[in-house]
């Protein structure tokens, strides 16, 4: 039994040193984000957008001659996982990641990445408080809640004009954030929300709710928050007889919600980043993605994509993959790439993006919003 | 009948829907503990898997072109009851069958595992998404002024009522008149006694995890028509909320679990009406307390005398 025991630390020891051996000529890019969990499909487009972006600079001869390699952890949308898998990037020695995607998750990985020196670029978290320490290797390639909110209640404000508007949020960092900044936003304009309260995330029954939102002869919904639970109040909505609309962030703006709330989803508004696949330059990379039997449309693939491609420019530009000279060069530098010219900010937020408007459909398509 | 109290027999409506599948769920907790004294906490998961066959047999009798409504609802019934109570008969003897006569502790563990595993496995082999079905049994009877407050009764959740009393109405006549519900009494009586007098007490506690499996999937058939959305996740609340409902009315009895249940979602409803709705589940479990610190045997429960 001894001997056999023995037998297995060797193999399990050489088995490492070979691995070790096989990552010298390649950069690893941790890719971390929800794969699993009722929010998984973010995840995905992140990783669609990853891999894509990965794969096209492979082919074209990698970085400084290494091939780039994505390794996906999975923190399931919870923060718990999220800082578990941080730690276990670190672990595993790699030094860029794009990730996390929920911002609640972003949030405590980004303090661990801070502090080992880890070099960071989320394409979906868009949390203001994530920036707001003074971290120097968080960078993001995707707008903030402080824009985002503003730009929505700016629209309620002067396209919708609601009578009796209430404010629904699932009690989230990034749901809750949103709602609070509309809110700001469309009291400044003398429009005072009849509701602002919270749902449980995970919950299925919001009938209590929908009586309230009839009760108070409410017509205008902004929900702060996720597809699963903004479909189901829609559905219930329907079944109710409650005759409002409701607008949402680009937290529910993927096709799941019609398959959740079918012919309820018609006519719900969506602020989601400008439709980055519509653009005639990506054609060519759409193709790509299409033909890999992958979805494109996703809001958060392209700025997935383009956080790589920000990361590897960098790497090019200085030459080396030091995370402190990247994250310096990231800064004071202007990146071309598939989502526009990016410019970063003295704590790492886009300089500047903009927001669009749509009118989501039941088939789980969109068109912009007039 | 003006605005306040329309609103209210809404919210009452909504609490009492609710509630009920709550009784439905709790019962299973409720004899588990009546007869072997444990809690089994992969209960949930059960609920969980029975919304998730529900949805499968149902999907894949729409796909097959069939239409007739009351048809398919029945078959999606029978196999879900089937296959829901096998899971029930197993999760008896792998988790708790080889764990008798230990400490209280060991099966208790043994099945929180049980629940992680069932959860994962489904996540691995249905994937974990929301996956959504159409509207099956749509449209509602309203009354009331709609300038004030119209009230919406929807056929969905009559459906509900229909079936959960039903259900109990079964159970009830099933605990009362049969030999096998006479086994049951007399197990939760006292299990050893029952042994010596010849009853296969291994029997009747295999059986009471195949009717609690049964009624949770009965639960999870009406809520998953009802909200016409599951995930692999919906088990670990629904166990959650159930178990309080099971505490609250009293553990170990069957009418304690139905009141217990039908509180809980009233005061769940009506929390969300007059409070901000984010105080639900805080005041459902601080409700939890309450009741364990004043009355810990429940509303309906016998105080326990200590055996000699």
């Amino acid at each position: 039994m001894k001997k056999f025991t023995r037998t297995l630390l060797s193999v399990g020891t050489a088995i490492c040193l070979y691995g070790a051996v096989a990552q010298a000529d390649t950069i690893k890019i941790g890719l971390a984000g929800p794969a699993t969990g009722p929010v998984a499909q973010y995840g995905d487009m992140q990783k669609i957008g990853v891999l894509a972006a990965i794969e096209q600079i492979n082919k074209a001869g990698g970085i400084n001659g290494m091939q780039l390699e994505g390794v996906i952890y999975d923190d399931a949308c919870d923060p718990k996982q999220a800082v578990a898998v941080a730690n276990k990037i670190v672990n595993d020695g790699i030094q860029h990641v794009v990730g996390h995607l929920c911002s609640s998750s972003t949030e405590p990985a980004a303090d661990i990445y801070e502090e080992e020196g880890v070099l960071m670029i989320t394409a979906a978290s868009t949390s203001p408080s994530i920036t707001e320490k003074g971290h120097q290797m968080i960078f993001r390639t995707i707008g903030l809640d402080s824009m985002q909110g503003p730009f929505a209640g700016q629209y309620v404000i002067n396209s919708v004009k609601p009578k009796n508007m209430a404010i629904i949020h699932d009690k989230q960092q990034y749901g809750e954030g949103l709602a609070t900044a509309v809110k700001k936003e469309v009291e400044a304009a003398g429009i005072k929300p009849v509701m602002f309260e919270g749902v449980t995330p995970g919950d299925k029954d919001f009938s209590a709710l929908i009586a309230k939102l009839k009760k108070n002869k409410v017509d205008f919904v902004y929900y702060g928050g996720y597809h699963p639970e903004l479909g189901l109040i829609l559905r219930q909505s329907k079944e109710k007889g409650l005759a409002a609309r409701f607008m949402g962030p680009e937290g529910v703006g993927n096709p799941d919600i019609s398959k959740i709330a079918g012919a309820a989803s018609e006519g719900l508004l969506v602020t989601l980043p400008q439709s980055f696949d519509k653009d005639p330059a990506n054609q060519a990379l759409v193709q790509a993605i299409v033909d890999k039997g992958e979805d494109p449309t996703g809001p958060f693939v392209f700025p997935a994509y383009s956080a790589v491609e920000v990361m590897t420019a960098a790497m090019t530009a200085t030459g080396s993959t030091d995370t402190e000279k990247l994250a310096d060069f990231i800064r004071s530098n202007t990146f071309k790439t598939t989502t526009g010219e990016l410019a970063f900010n003295e704590k790492g937020d886009l300089a500047q993006f903009s927001f669009v408007v749509y009118d989501w459909h039941a088939d789980g398509t969109k068109t912009p919003a007039k | 009948m003006s605005e306040t109290i329309l609103y209210l027999i809404q919210q009452l409506i909504n609490g009492l829907t609710i509630g009920s599948t709550y009784a439905l769920i709790a019962i299973g907790y409720t004899m588990v503990y009546g007869i072997i004294g444990m809690i089994n906490f992969a209960h949930g998961e059960v609920y969980m898997i029975g919304s998730y066959i529900t949805f499968i047999v149902i999907a894949g009798l729409l796909g097959m072109g069939m239409v007739s409504l009351p048809l398919i609802l029945f078959i999606a019934l029978v196999i879900s009851v089937l296959i829901a109570s096998t899971y029930g008969w197993t999760i008896e003897r792998v988790a708790y069958r080889p764990l008798r006569g230990t400490n209280r502790l060991i099966p208790l563990i043994s099945a929180i595992g049980m629940s992680i595993f069932l959860q994962n496995y489904v996540v691995l082999s249905q994937g974990s998404r929301d996956i959504a079905l159409p509207p099956m049994i749509s449209g509602s009877w309203t009354f009331g002024d709609p300038n004030l407050f119209e009230v919406s009764f929807s056929y969905m959740q009559l459906f509900i009522w229909v079936a959960t009393f039903i259900t109990m109405l079964g159970l009830t006549l099933f605990i009362s008149r049969s030999r096998m519900g006479r086994a049951c009494r007399a197990c939760s009586e006292d299990i050893g006694m029952t042994n010596l007098l010849g009853v296969d007490t291994n029997r009747v506690i295999a059986m009471t995890f195949i009717i609690g499996a049964a009624l949770a999937a009965i639960a999870g058939l009406l809520l998953s028509l009802y909200y016409g959305v599951v995930n692999p996740f919906i088990g670990f609340m629904a166990g959650l909320k159930a178990f309080t409902a099971a505490v609250l009315g009293g553990i170990g009895s069957i009418p304690g679990a139905v009141l217990g249940g039908l509180i809980l979602g009233v005061t769940e409803a009506l929390t969300a009406a007059y409070f901000p709705s984010e105080y639900k589940d805080v005041v459902a479990f601080g409700l939890l307390i309450l009741i364990l610190l004043f009355r810990p045997s429940g509303l309906l429960g016998k105080p326990e005398v200590e055996k000699v």
